[in-house]
Formats: C-alpha cells, sequence, structure tokens
C-alpha cells in the first residue's frame, strides 16, 4: 500500500490503512518522540496521540505539502505538550511540597525494557535544538524542512542545529578530555 | 584561524537569529576549521535513536488499534459555506447564553440581598473512575489545608 492509498482508506476510516498507517510511520514517530522526551513511555503516549489526531485530521492534511512533514510536525507539538505537562506537575508537587509515589524522569525506565534510549548528553539541549538535531541527522532533513516542522523560519531552524551539533561536540569533547586526563 | 575566531566572538556576542543564521552561511557552513567543531551526522545517529532501533509497527499498532477503532472516521472535505453559517450561529448562541448568564449573575450577587456565606462549598470532591489511555489511571488528589482549591493529577498506572 503506497502513501496515497493508505491516506486515502484512512480517510475512508478503514482499519486495514489505519493499521499500515501505523506500520509504517510508527517507528519513525516514536524515534522523534524519543529523541525529544528521553522517556519511553511518555514517546509511547505521544506516539499513540499523534496517530490519533492524524486519524481525527487527516481531512485538514494538505497535499502539497509532504505527509511525513505534517505527520512529524503533529509527533513535535504532542512531545511539547507531555514536557509541558511534566514541567507543570513538577512544579505542583515542589510548591505543595510533597513527591508524588510516581514521577517519571527522563531515563527512567523498566530494566528489562530493552529499548534504547537517547544519550544523555542530548538533555543539554532545549526541545527544539533536540528535534533540529533528530531530524537532520535520522531523516536527512534541510534547515527549511526543519523550519517546517518547529513552525519557525529556515534561519531559526538552522540556528537551532547548528548550536545543538557545537554544545554536543563541546561535551563530547570535554568527556574525551576527561576521560583522558583519568 | 584568526577570523574563525573573530566569528566566533560575533556569534557570541550578538545573539540575533537573522545575524546568526548569516555567520553560520557566509563562514561556518563552508570553513573546514569550524565544521570540526561541529557534531558530525555519524556522530549524532551515535547518541539519537533511530527508527529502525524502536521495535516494529506491529506492536505500535496493538497499543493504538483499541482507541482507534473508536474514532468516527475524519469527513470529507465539505462545502465550508454551510458549515461557515452553522459556526456563526453556534458561536452567537453561545456568545448570547454567555451574556445573559453575566447579566443573571451581576443582578444576583450585585443586590442589596446577596450574602456570600449563603453559598455552601460541596462538601465533598470524588471521582468516580478515571482512564488514561484507555486504561484504568492512578489518581493523586491534593487540597492544601484552609482553602477550598483541589488539585488531581492523573497519570497511567505504571
Amino acid at each position: 500500500m503506497d502513501e496515497r492509498e493508505i491516506i486515502e482508506g484512512c480517510l475512508g476510516g478503514k482499519a486495514a490503512s489505519n493499521r499500515a498507517m501505523v506500520e509504517t510511520y510508527g517507528t519513525l514517530v516514536l524515534s522523534v518522540a524519543l529523541n525529544v522526551i528521553g522517556n519511553r513511555q511518555d514517546a509511547e503516549d505521544v506516539c499513540q496521540e499523534t496517530f490519533l489526531q492524524v486519524f481525527r485530521r487527516l481531512d485538514r492534511y494538505d497535499r502539497e505539502r509532504s505527509f511525513k512533514t505534517w505527520l512529524l510536525t503533529i509527533a513535535y507539538r504532542r512531545s511539547l505538550d507531555m514536557l509541558r505537562k511534566k514541567r507543570r506537575f513538577a512544579e505542583f508537587s515542589v510548591r505543595a511540597r510533597f513527591e508524588p509515589a510516581v514521577l517519571g524522569r527522563p531515563g527512567d525506565i523498566d530494566p528489562a525494557d530493552p529499548a534504547p534510549l537517547p544519550s544523555k548528553l542530548l538533555e543539554a539541549l532545549s526541545p527544539r535544538e533536540r528535534t533540529a538535531l533528530c531530524l537532520w541527522a535520522n531523516e536527512g532533513y534541510t534547515a527549511k524542512d526543519i523550519s517546517e516542522v518547529l513552525a519557525c523560519s529556515a534561519s531559526t531552524a538552522r540556528v537551532y542545529l547548528f548550536n545543538a551539533r557545537r554544545k554536543i561536540k563541546a561535551l563530547l569533547e570535554n568527556d574525551h578530555g576527561l576521560l583522558q586526563n583519568g | 584561524m584568526d577570523f574563525c575566531k573573530t566569528v566566533e566572538r560575533l556569534y557570541a556576542a550578538l545573539p540575533l537569529r537573522p545575524f546568526r543564521d548569516w555567520l553560520i552561511r557566509i563562514h561556518m557552513d563552508r570553513c573546514p576549521r569550524c565544521q570540526e567543531r561541529l557534531l558530525s551526522r555519524e556522530e549524532a545517529r551515535s547518541l539519537l535513536v533511530r527508527p529502525g532501533q524502536t521495535g516494529d509497527g506491529a506492536a505500535l499498532w496493538r497499543r493504538i488499534s483499541e482507541e482507534a477503532g473508536r474514532l468516527v472516521p475524519a469527513p470529507k472535505a465539505k462545502g465550508s459555506g454551510g458549515r461557515l453559517a452553522w459556526q456563526w450561529a453556534a458561536a452567537s448562541a453561545m456568545a448570547a447564553v454567555i451574556a445573559l448568564t453575566g447579566f443573571w449573575l451581576l443582578r444576583q450577587t450585585g443586590g442589596p440581598g446577596f450574602d456570600a456565606r449563603a453559598i455552601t462549598p460541596a462538601d465533598r470532591f470524588e471521582i468516580a473512575y478515571v482512564k488514561v489511555g484507555g486504561a484504568p489511571a492512578q489518581t493523586f488528589v491534593y487540597q492544601p489545608q484552609g482553602t477550598d482549591t483541589v488539585f488531581v493529577w492523573a497519570q497511567k498506572t505504571p
């Protein structure tokens, strides 16, 4: 089933097309969410919400644009929503002076879960910088493509990407230097 | 070498994105020395999770299918005229209801016989059932002492 057939099928409410959509793009959406959020469980929730939103709003998709970019835009916005939600709850728990029984932190996973997580070094980046880096490295996106996902200008996207690449390189070099110095 | 340092200083000194973008395009993207100080695509890939590492799409579909099955198919695009008229009508009706309610409340509370103490708060806050992502969720209810504010946090059961 090609992309056009999948979209037509989803618009017609066919379960087989919905399934094909998730099977085709699911790992892509999950990898972006995982790289932006850094937590497997939250990334899976974001992935689920992204596809449900896609199924609901597929009629608004502009066929002139790239479907993958439209899908990743939704995944990125959902990931930002998730990060905001977690930050709000963390702030609330501090104000209310209680420690929640279960409060997910980036990197917390079930030890039995073999799925990989992005490097802790990426925590030094803002969500926009992480997204720009992820789309550039994994998907080969240019600054213009990234700008469509981040809803900003190509110049801004280029600066995000440049800063991300420079910060992580500096951190890697520092780590390497520390290892060499003992 | 000196030129690279000058460009870096300018980049750090002026945090204006269009200016930084200009510096990147005219120098940093083309200069081999500046490129050496940037993460390469391969290095970035080794730090990121790639689509092939996240498992298969079939497992994701098992998770999503239940919720997706409840969705009504997305409607095909219709003529926008009728829909717009309905949206206007609904918005106007809503505005009228809000205005009338506000007017009524203003009259009730602004009158000379109004006594705020006569309004009693709800005795007890209860949540019958909370689901997150289609599954029963953990729910935390917190009420700061001496206030009527109730905070509710629901999250997936681990």
